[in-house]
């Protein structure tokens, strides 16, 4: 492409700093018109504060914005989107009991004030067919379509508001690779329109076969736009990774024990491959993939929330048939998950509340709590986990996400299970925090539990990990020891597959 | 993210000292409301309404609190376990007292009685607590089983009063223990146990947490279907209670009686500053929640009210005090 084309949108000097910690830099961004734009870069690179930014959503410190020549200031998503920016959210905001026409006009400024569905319809198709759902008929319910489909029809609302610029949030996470075509599809054709499509992603391939340029973030700061035709995948890895460890991971494991848990040909809902899986006592496994890869559906199924198709799950050699979460509890399986104000915390109850909850019959006599002993256990817990000891009768919900998850993760060693499983260890948490947890977690190894970690976050699971086991959609791909990994295959590994590609 | 590493120590938010004072005082203000505000509504009512503090009267609103708070003390355990309120809980009441009063006069033992009463009100209970704790919204299904209730002793006394001839079942209304009346023991003693549970059996602090996050329950395996039949079953026996008291009180019973129990007994709970959602509610504060609604209807009738603005009263303090209370927790959470 010739840097003659004008630049559709420019953004210079970009900063954005929460408290302490600088989510952006002095960023600078473009965009041309007609082409499809690439970002790229790890979690908390920068990449979603810039979208944040320009989908009006969050407000730059300093920057200068302008879109076709003219200065434009982004104060909230009306704005945004009266500047000719739209998103393509990851979460569909299709209302599902109504039907696709009704969706694509609703709440748009566009829409006729009265709908007649004759009228609502013929002007559907026509937008339909633009991102390759000719065949859909627009009375069609919401609910009766595939996660393709409301893929495509959330992209299609986008286009019934004539956005110049539109910004693709990972839109092919959840999808298969035949449903992901589609949605490429109807990407290269809005830029072929002449729109500017930004294609925030975490699946190299996917930039290589559609993106014309790609900007890179790394550590809040942003690299130069890079054509794609003149880089591959080592390079573009190389420019993504490069964050420090420094002392933030403990040390790895001194000893392992016998093997505490195992997974033989183990199937579940959401796997496309069955799993073969070990953890030793005192191990640290890391399980590391994106969005859909399959790790969240198999920490479900090993935590005993997800039914197990086919194969077997074994414990300390013997094997487990694990009908619910409390089987799983009788059978020494803790288990925290990604979201933790979603099912992982009380956060109405006191730190104490919660941090009994998962013992309660062990401090208890014929089903009468003992007040002293729960205080105590729970004060000696308290203080294992670096939580305030004078501080156990506070709500869950008034302390810090660092603090938050402590609690989460804390409470199941009062049950001393066999095997810990943890999602997203450090989501929501601060880095200061980070490094209580690792050490956190680390120490319940060397105590003699089976550590499983979740976490999308590469460096993370490399860090603190005995053993990694990368996974991609749905299907486990390696399993190495951590020392045999280096971040750039890691991130390689789960970012890019090339049978997946071919 | 360049990370070098900070020292792991946990680092906890300092308070202010004045958001702490501020904080407390609020915290202290709703933890208190409800006996401060019924020792003001009593002392106002008994300078401002001519025979409030009469001993007759004041024994009328006993008993009548009795049976009002016992049924509420038991729909506690319905809100706190994250089930909001059983519709059914009037009809039920009622089915109690005329079985209560059927079984007795057909039997000639009030024992037998009371023993069939609840009994019956478990089963019903327990047949609630299956359907809601499999995942079925309990207003819907209280509100399903209430009206089936209803129509079953309409059909079943044929729209008659129901007696219990000569036994004499009116003893259980009348007569005093430590110069209390035998209602307000039973309340006391329901109120005492029912707070006893939530409060320090594992079973009570399950039923809270349940209440409290049912998502995390589950992870935590805590059952919901084990924390839901224990709160039907205190809801069932509070029904119980209170429809063999009403009916001993009265003596008789019919399908059309104590037509705004329901509205009384969820005002309570409300007024006693429950959590609509679950995982906060006192069976103390409840009770007091009732004792605050009776004496309240009972000043609007002395001062000539007719039932419609009687009742238009109630609302309107329900509001008022649930819109406070509400206000006061917000201010004293965090």
């Amino acid at each position: 492409m010739s840097t003659a084309t004008p630049l559709r949108l420019s953004a210079e000097g970009i900063t954005k700093t929460y408290g302490a910690f600088a989510a952006l830099s002095d960023v600078a961004f473009e965009l041309r018109a007609g082409e499809v734009m690439a970002l790229l870069g790890e979690n908390g690179a920068g990449k979603s504060t810039i979208v944040k930014i320009l989908s009006g959503l969050v407000t730059a410190d300093t920057g200068t914005l302008t879109i076709d020549g003219e200065t434009v200031t982004i104060t909230g998503v009306a704005s945004s989107q009266a500047a000719g920016i739209a998103v393509v959210q990851q979460e569909y905001s299709t209302v599902r009991t109504m039907t696709v026409a009704e969706n694509l006009f609703l709440g748009q400024r566009s829409a006729p004030w009265l709908w007649r569905p004759g009228r609502l319809v013929a002007r559907s198709r026509e937008i339909l067919a633009r991102v390759g759902l000719q065949d859909l008929d627009p009375r069609t319910r919401v609910e009766e379509l595939s996660v393709a489909e409301m893929q495509l029809l959330e992209i299609a609302r986008v286009l019934a508001r004539d956005a110049r610029i539109i910004i693709f949030d990972e839109p092919t996470a959840a999808l298969s690779d035949a449903e992901i075509v589609r949605v490429l599809e109807a990407a290269r054709r809005l830029a072929s329109e002449g729109r500017s499509i930004v294609y925030v992603t975490h699946r190299l391939g996917e930039v290589f076969e559609i993106a014309d340029r790609v900007t890179i973030f790394r550590n809040g700061r942003s690299s130069p736009p890079l054509e794609v035709a003149d880089l591959d995948v080592d390079g573009v890895v190389a420019r993504m990774i490069g964050r420090e460890l420094g002392d933030l991971y403990p040390p790895r494991s001194s000893s392992m024990g016998e093997v505490a848990l195992e997974a033989r040909g183990l199937l579940a809902p959401g796997f496309r491959a069955p799993v073969d899986l070990q953890v030793r006592r005192g191990e640290i496994l890391g399980i590391t993939g994106q969005l859909g890869s399959g790790t969240a559906e198999l920490v479900e199924a090993l935590a005993s929330i997800r039914p197990v198709i086919d194969g077997s799950l074994h414990i300390g050699g013997r094997q487990v048939q694990l009908r619910n979460r409390r089987a799983g509890i009788a059978a020494g399986i803790a288990y925290c998950s990604a979201d933790r104000k979603r099912d992982g915390i009380f956060a109405g109850a006191s730190i104490r509340q919660n941090l009994s909850s998962p013992w309660l019959s062990a401090v208890s006599r014929a089903g009468f709590i003992r007040t002293g002993p729960e205080a105590d256990a729970t004060k000696t817990l308290a203080g294992e986990f670096a939580v305030d000891t004078n501080r156990l009768g506070t709500k869950v919900g008034s302390l810090s996400g660092g603090n938050q998850q402590k609690v989460a993760v804390g409470k199941w060693s009062g049950i001393h299970p066999d095997v810990l499983l943890v999602e997203e260890p450090t989501r929501g948490v601060d880095v200061g925090a980070r490094a209580d947890m690792y050490a956190t977690l680390r120490a319940l190894a060397e105590s003699g539990m089976a550590i499983v970690v979740s976490s999308s976050d590469t460096n993370e699971v490399l860090g603190l990990s005995d053993t990694v086991a990368t996974f991609y959609h749905g299907r486990p791909t390696a399993v190495r020891p951590a020392t045999e990994w280096t971040e750039h295959d890691l991130v390689r590994e789960v970012m890019h597959r090339e049978e997946i590609l071919a | 993210m360049t990370t070098t590493a900070p020292p792991p120590t946990s680092t906890p938010a300092p308070r202010t000292a004045a958001d702490t004072w501020q904080r407390k005082t609020a915290r202290i203000v709703a933890d208190y409301a409800m006996p401060l505000l019924v020792l003001f509504v009593l002392v106002l009512a008994s300078v401002t309404t001519d025979g409030f503090a009469d001993g007759a009267n004041l024994r009328a609103i006993l008993i009548s609190t009795a049976i009002t708070g016992i049924a509420a003390v038991g729909m506690t355990a319905i809100t706190l376990t994250g089930n909001l309120f059983s519709l059914g809980i009037g009809s039920t009441v009622v089915l109690c007292g005329i079985v209560f009063l059927a079984v007795a006069g057909a039997t000639g033992s009030v024992l037998v009685g009371v023993l069939v009463a609840v009994g019956a009100s478990l089963l019903l209970g327990l047949a609630q607590a299956l359907i809601v704790g499999a995942g079925l919204n309990p207003v819907i299904t209280t509100l399903a089983f209430g009206a089936i209730v209803y129509g079953c002793v309409a059909v079943g006394t044929g729209g008659e009063v129901v007696t219990a001839g000569s036994v004499p079942v009116t003893r259980l209304a009348t007569a005093s223990v430590l110069g209390l009346p035998l209602p307000v023991i039973i309340f006391i003693a329901m109120t005492a146990l029912v707070s006893f549970l939530t409060a320090r059996t594992v079973t009570g602090r399950r039923m809270r947490l349940l209440g409290e996050n049912r998502a995390t329950a589950g992870t935590s395996g805590i059952s919901a279907m084990k924390g839901t039949v224990v709160a039907f079953a205190s809801l069932s026996v509070g029904a119980a209670l209170a429809g063999i008291l009403s009916a001993a009180q009265l003596r008789q019973m019919q399908a059309n009686d104590l037509p705004n129990l329901t509205l009384d007994v969820i005002a309570a709970v409300l007024v006693g500053g429950a959590a609509i959602n679950g995982g906060e509610a006192s069976a103390v504060r409840t009770a007091l929640g009732a004792l605050l609604i009776v004496i309240l209807g009972n000043v609007m009738l002395l001062q000539g009210l007719a039932p419609g603005e009687r009742l238009f009263g109630v609302g309107a303090v329900v509001v008022v005090l649930v819109v406070l209370l509400h206000l006061l927790r917000k201010a004293g959470a965090r």
